[in-house]
């Protein structure tokens, strides 16, 4: 099939638009995303599957958006001998129009224009290989299903042939294998097992079998029972006549039996009679034995009471022994107890002792240190009543000095100013007494004494002369200070009521010597105090102590008894030391260890006692058990007396032995007796005759037994006759019968028509493959013609019986189909394509459309594409290639390409702003040679068929 | 005295080439034209019954096998007294070798008994019976399905000549030493004790049962086999058949009715070219009343596939009327063998005629045989191109 042009009007987004292709070798309808490209397609598809009344999804899609119009579809095509032009509109006035125009014209519209053209695409194209050699839009291009291409395999088989033995053959077709599989799929799963009716066939017969079996086994088993009810009959009449025999025999035997047995209980009366007198003989021998024993036991019992009342005598000297110990125990004991109660009382004496001792100490220290606090305590009132009488404190001293210094400076100064008066006595002259103011004042010979005037002073030697002296004004006014600060300082000592300034001092020194003291003695009252709080608190304890003192004469008395290096210690004197105490605390300790000393000799001497009057006690003890032995012996040794006394009263010693001896004789003979009975019984064989009788009595329990059995099964069996007589085994069995003959042959004839069926399908198919085989080498050279062009001369391909390339071996690599780059797989795809195309009769083949592929090929990989497309087109009648793109340098390289740009087609209305007008012409063919191939012309529209 | 001597009614008999039940049918136990056939035998003895009542006739002596076993159902059992109740004259049940009177016997079983009309006698014990005044049969039940013994025979050595103005009938039933010569069967009747017993007139009737064949003693014609009133299979010769006996101290005249009305029936045909299964179909469509007629098919020959197909057709169309049609594969010996016209037929090419050959080459019958799976595989070859595509 060739496509000469293809005209789309209102088909999705193309208004009108009318698109030739080149007849051979590559169209590349290049233009740029949804110009109608893909639509071109499924426009060409549409027109040659769906009937113009179709509504299929892929029509209604093509019905352009908001127009009241139908797409319509119109294709010039050259298939075979016809060449026809065939138009088709959808959904608005839907229409069919088919022009054949060779071989012959033709003129047909409607269902019959679809019918004819779908007879004549039969006739002369392989509808599967066309779809085959589509690389759709973004797909990947993979492996076309090139296997059972009719087109192709008759290409390939001509190849495969030679030239000349082509076949013309319309029928070989992939069909009848699908058929003879799909007969194959009736009988057994593609996994081989049975299916269907086969299946259906076989399990029929394994249950008629089993119904079979089931019923010929009930069949069987009445049969059994059949035959069981003869042989039980049989056995039943049988028995009846061994029961009788065997009643006879019995009969015989229990007679036999009943003599043995009155014989046996003779033999046994003989043997309990000697038994009998075996025991009395027995008897008497024990009376005599008893007897002898008895005597025996009485010369026991005298030995006895004998050892007894020695045991008693030897003990008595054993128990005086002990009561002896046991009074001197006793007094020692008493002795011990008493010395040391003696010690105790003197050790408590020289404690008592030395804790009076130790009192009295202690009564001298507190009356001593209460009489230097009373001392104490008196200075120290002393001192403080000096100290409050004294009223010159240091502050009023100060101010004494300060005034007395005042009146000196006073002084000083009148004296400075004032005239003296220079008493000089002569070196010559002897001692003169002068009196100055008042005051005597001894002169020695050469001294001097010189007087200031600072007032009026009188001067008198005495009875020689009285000289007055009276300073001046001047003078007089000096004085006047002095004696006012005199005066001054005399208030103020007699404030303070002291005399003067000496006086002052002296009351402050006073006054001083007072606070030292009571410092002292408040110092001495702390010391002594120390430990007792105050004085009262220390006279209590003085007091306290006197009170613990014992009156000193009962003292003195009581200390008599004392050990005599106690009694040395005074200890009634009141100036006891300390060294008195610890010689008397070393008497007390001495006195107290001899008192523990004799306290341990009294205990010890206590349990000594103690164990002696153990040992007392034990002994009388012992003396009554043995004194009690001997009574008991004494008294047994009186009752056998008295035993055996009575026992020879009644029955002497010499009876007794008579009787044994007569006795004894009797037993033997009643035991001879027995074992003579006995002996004549068992020649005649009673076990015999017992196990004989057992025997015929067990035999004929059980023939009553089997008799019981009989009877049982001859009811079990009966009983089971008369279900199966009603169950009609018979007829189950026929039934089953015919129905396992039928599920045979059913089986048979199933069986037989899915081994055919396996045989043809196997036969075709192994046929087919080797068919295939021989197509594999043509269709593989013609691939790798053209992928050595892409992967250079070293490639080599493998191919299976399915024209898949299922290997590609480079360089001396081989690689897996799958394996290869998505790449790889692209080129081997298109080149597998194309060898397809270039290897069909040109009058069977279809274009190769290849929609925007090869996206996965690098630009040296699509140069050499290029080649591939040109090497594949080359020959004359070679296969049209149709490669739509929007990316048009992916197929530069194509050297022999016509090239056709496509341009939006708008509808009229739309492309007001394109200065275009009229309908859009695509024309690429060598019958418009006014048009170069790829070249787009405006041809005036043609107006709307209908 | 007239009486009428039938044996072998076989109630409760299947035939397995009236086919089994249909799969997944409820309800019976046979399928459709089983259970036509159990009704034709039913109807043979109400057949009988009403030619015994018309004739006048003093009994109906069934020789033995009056059910096919001892363990058919109940429903058989009833079926068969309600089609014994449909006539009034009495009717003598013999055991045969089929029903023996063991322990299991149908005609002593409950549901028998219950249902049994009263003019139904079971001759279940040996000897000698008196049926009326004048009349005595002796019977010779079968005890066991294997007697080791002559039964008749031991029944008339224990006869004493009949006393006058008595008539009485042997009632047997086993085939007679002179028509099955086995010489290991312990229980065939000789044939010397019954010819002598009626030429000393101990009995002056010798009724027999088992043969499902009419037959008559060429000495004596008062030996008798009766046949089975309705066929059971295609090796028997004039079934259909009860005979009324009319009987003196001297002689029998005995006449035959025909009750039975379904027929087994045998063909063999060669089979070589179109004309001979022209023939066969001819043959077949000539036969009346299909739908009571068995017919089983021995045929040997040769076919082309062609031939074979068509012959699969007319069989096939001809087994739509009959009740039954059956080639029997033992005595039939007809080879497939594809000719070059079935090969052309074909018309195949490319590997699909290299298949063909090569089956065709496996189906020949050159090497022995031939191939029966490679041409049953031919014959597929051959339907699925004749099929649409």
């Amino acid at each position: 099939m060739r496509l000469h042009r293809i005209r789309l009007r209102d088909f999705r987004g193309v208004h009108d638009r009318e698109v030739s292709l080149a007849e051979h070798g590559v169209t590349v309808l290049q233009g740029d995303n949804e110009v109608g490209k893909t639509s071109t397609l499924v426009a060409l598809d549409l027109l040659f599957d769906a009937a113009d009344s179709s509504r299929r999804a892929e029509i209604r899609a093509a019905q352009p958006a908001g127009v009241d119009a139908g797409p319509e579809v119109e294709a010039e095509v050259s298939t075979g001998p016809y060449r026809f032009v065939y138009r088709k509109r959808w959904l608005r006035r839907p229409r069919t129009e088919l022009h054949v125009t060779a071989p012959a014209p033709e003129q047909l519209t409607g269902a019959d224009a679809h019918a004819r053209v779908a007879a004549i695409l039969d006739e002369t194209m392989d509808r599967a290989l066309w779809r085959g050699l589509r690389v759709e839009q973004n797909s990947v291009v993979g492996q076309a299903d090139l296997g059972g291409q009719d087109a192709l395999t008759r290409a390939l088989d001509r190849a495969a042939s030679g030239p000349g033995a082509s076949r013309a053959d319309p029928s070989a077709d992939d069909g009848l294998i699908e058929r003879a599989a799909e007969e194959l799929r009736r009988y057994r799963t593609p996994s081989g097992r049975a299916t269907g009716e086969l299946r259906a066939a076989e399990v029929r017969l394994a249950d008629a079998e089993a119904e079979e079996v089931r019923c010929r086994a009930a069949l069987e088993a009445v049969e059994r029972d059949v035959a069981a009810r003869d042989r039980l009959d049989a056995d039943a009449a049988a028995l009846k006549a061994r029961k009788h025999a065997h009643t006879a025999e019995v009969t015989g035997l229990e007679d036999t039996w009943a003599a043995l047995q009155s014989r046996l209980r003779e033999v046994d009366a003989a043997r309990q009679h000697a038994v009998l007198a075996r025991e009395r003989a027995d008897a008497a021998r024990e009376r005599r034995e008893t007897r002898d024993s008895l005597v025996a036991a009485l010369e026991d019992d005298a030995d006895t009471a004998a050892r007894a009342a020695e045991a008693v005598a030897a003990h008595e000297a054993e128990h005086a022994g002990a009561r002896d110990e046991r009074d001197a125990r006793r007094a020692a004991d008493t002795a011990a107890r008493a010395r040391a109660g003696e010690a105790r009382r003197a050790a408590d004496a020289a404690e008592r002792a030395v804790s009076a001792a130790r009192d009295r100490a202690e009564l001298a220290d507190l009356s001593e240190r209460l009489r230097r606090v009373d001392e104490a305590a008196a200075g120290l009132a002393a001192a403080e009543r000096a100290l409050a009488a004294s009223t010159v404190d240091a502050d009023d001293l100060d101010e004494l000095e300060d005034l007395a210094r005042d009146v000196v400076r006073a002084e000083a100064a009148r004296d400075a100013a004032a005239a003296r008066v220079e008493l000089a006595v002569p070196a010559d002259a002897g001692e003169l007494t002068v009196v100055v103011d008042g005051e005597t004042v001894v002169l020695a010979p050469g001294g001097s004494h010189t007087l200031p005037v600072a007032g009026s002073r009188a001067l008198s030697l005495p009875g020689v002369l009285d000289v007055r002296v009276t300073p001046g004004l001047d003078d007089a006014g000096r004085d006047d200070a002095v004696r006012e600060r005199s005066r001054a300082l005399a208030e103020a000592c007699e404030d303070l009521g002291v005399a003067d300034l000496e006086a002052a001092r002296a009351a402050r020194r006073d006054a001083e010597d007072a606070a030292r003291r009571a410092d002292e003695h408040r110092a001495a009252l702390a010391r002594e105090l120390a430990g007792h709080g105050d004085a009262p608190a220390l006279r209590a304890a003085r007091d306290a102590a006197r009170t613990r003192l014992p009156d000193d004469g009962t003292s003195a008395t009581s200390v008599d008894v004392t050990p005599v290096d106690v009694t040395s210690v005074d200890v009634t004197s009141v100036d006891v030391t300390s060294a008195d105490v610890t010689e008397l605390r070393a008497a007390a300790d001495t006195a107290r260890a001899d008192a523990e000393d004799a306290a341990h000799r009294a205990d010890e001497a206590d349990a000594a006692c103690r164990s002696a009057e153990d040992t007392v006690r034990e002994a009388d003890t012992r003396a009554a058990v043995l004194a009690e032995r001997a009574a008991e012996a004494r008294h047994a040794h009186t009752r056998r007396l008295e035993e055996l006394d009575a026992a020879r009263a009644a029955e002497p010693d010499a009876t007794l032995a008579e009787a044994e001896s007569t006795r004894l004789a009797r037993a033997r003979d009643a035991e001879r007796e027995h074992e003579a009975m006995a002996a004549a019984l068992a020649d005649d064989d009673p076990d015999t005759v017992e196990a004989r009788v057992l025997n015929a009595r067990a035999v004929a329990e059980r023939l009553a037994g089997e008799g019981a059995r009989l009877e049982r099964e001859h009811a079990e069996t009966t009983g089971r006759l008369q279900a199966a007589g009603l169950a009609g085994w018979h007829d189950q069995l026929a039934a089953a019968e015919l129905e396992l003959d039928a599920a045979v042959r059913e089986h048979a004839a199933v069986a037989r028509r899915a081994a055919a069926a396996r045989r043809l399908h196997e036969t075709l198919t192994r046929h087919r493959e080797r068919v295939r085989r021989s197509y594999v080498a043509p269709f593989r050279a013609q691939v790798e013609r053209l992928a050595r062009i892409v992967f250079g001369p070293s490639l080599a391909l493998e191919i299976d019986e399915d024209l898949r390339i299922t290997h590609r071996t480079l360089d001396g690599t081989t690689v897996p189909f799958g394996a290869l780059s998505s790449g790889a797989q692209e080129q081997l795809g298109l080149c597998a394509r194309l060898a397809c195309a270039a290897l069909v009769d040109p009058s069977e083949g279809v274009p190769v459309v290849i929609d925007d592929a090869l996206g996965h090929s690098d630009p040296d990989r699509l140069s050499r594409l290029g080649a591939v497309f040109t090497a594949a087109t080359s020959a004359h009648g070679a296969a049209q290639v149709v490669v739509l793109t929007c990316t048009p340098e992916r197929y530069h390289g194509i050297g022999a390409a016509t090239v056709v740009p496509l341009a939006p087609s708008r509808r009229p209305g739309e492309r007001a702003a394109s200065e275009r007008s009229g309908p859009e012409v695509v024309r690429v063919a060598e019958d418009t040679p006014a048009a170069t191939p790829g070249t787009v012309l405006d041809l005036p529209r043609a107006p709307r068929a209908g | 005295m007239r009486f009428v001597h039938t044996a072998d009614w076989q109630l409760g008999m299947t035939r397995r080439i009236l086919g089994a039940r249909p799969p997944k049918e409820a309800g019976g136990l046979t399928g459709e034209a089983q259970a036509r056939f159990a009704e034709a035998r039913l109807d043979a003895v109400r057949a009988l019954g009403q030619i015994a009542d018309a004739q006048g006739a003093a009994f109906v002596l069934v020789c033995g096998d009056v059910f096919e076993s001892n363990l058919v159902g109940p429903d058989v059992v009833a079926r068969a007294c309600e089609a014994l109740g449909s006539f009034r004259t009495p009717v003598l049940l013999l055991p045969g070798n089929h029903d023996p009177a063991d322990a299991a016997c149908v005609l002593r079983r409950p549901d028998f008994v219950r249902r049994c009309p009263a003019h139904v006698r079971v001759l279940d014990t040996p000897g000698v019976h008196e049926i009326a005044p004048g009349v005595e049969v002796v019977a010779a039940p079968w005890r066991s399905k294997h007697p080791l013994t002559d039964l008749v025979g031991e029944q008339l050595a224990a006869l004493e000549p009949a006393p006058a103005g008595t008539l009485r009938v042997l009632a047997g039933h086993g085939e007679l030493d002179v028509l099955d010569p086995d010489d290991d069967e312990p229980a065939r009747i000789r044939r010397d004790g019954v010819l002598a017993a009626l030429a000393d007139g101990r009995v002056h009737y010798a009724a027999l049962g088992d043969r499902h064949s009419v037959w008559t003693d060429a000495v004596d014609d008062r030996i008798r086999h009766a046949g089975t009133p309705e066929v059971t299979d295609f090796d028997e010769v004039d079934p259909g058949h009860v005979l009324v006996v009319d009987l003196d101290e001297r002689a029998a005249r005995v006449t035959t009715e025909t009750v039975g009305r379904w027929r087994f029936v045998r063909h063999d045909a060669a089979l070589d070219t179109d004309a001979d299964l022209d023939a066969l179909d001819a043959r077949l469509a000539a036969l009346p009343d299909k739908e009571r007629t068995a017919v089983r098919l021995a045929l040997v020959g040769t076919l082309s596939l062609r031939q074979r197909s068509r012959l699969d057709d007319l069989l096939a169309g001809h087994g739509l009327a009959f009740a039954a049609v059956e080639v029997v594969e033992q005595h039939s010996d007809l080879a497939t063998v594809p000719d070059d016209a079935d090969l052309h037929e074909l018309d195949l090419h490319g590997f699909a005629a290299d298949a063909a050959s090569e089956l065709f080459a496996a189906a020949a019958p050159a090497e022995g045989t031939g191939d029966a799976e490679s041409r049953d595989a031919l014959r597929l070859l051959h339907r699925l191109v004749g099929s649409p595509r």
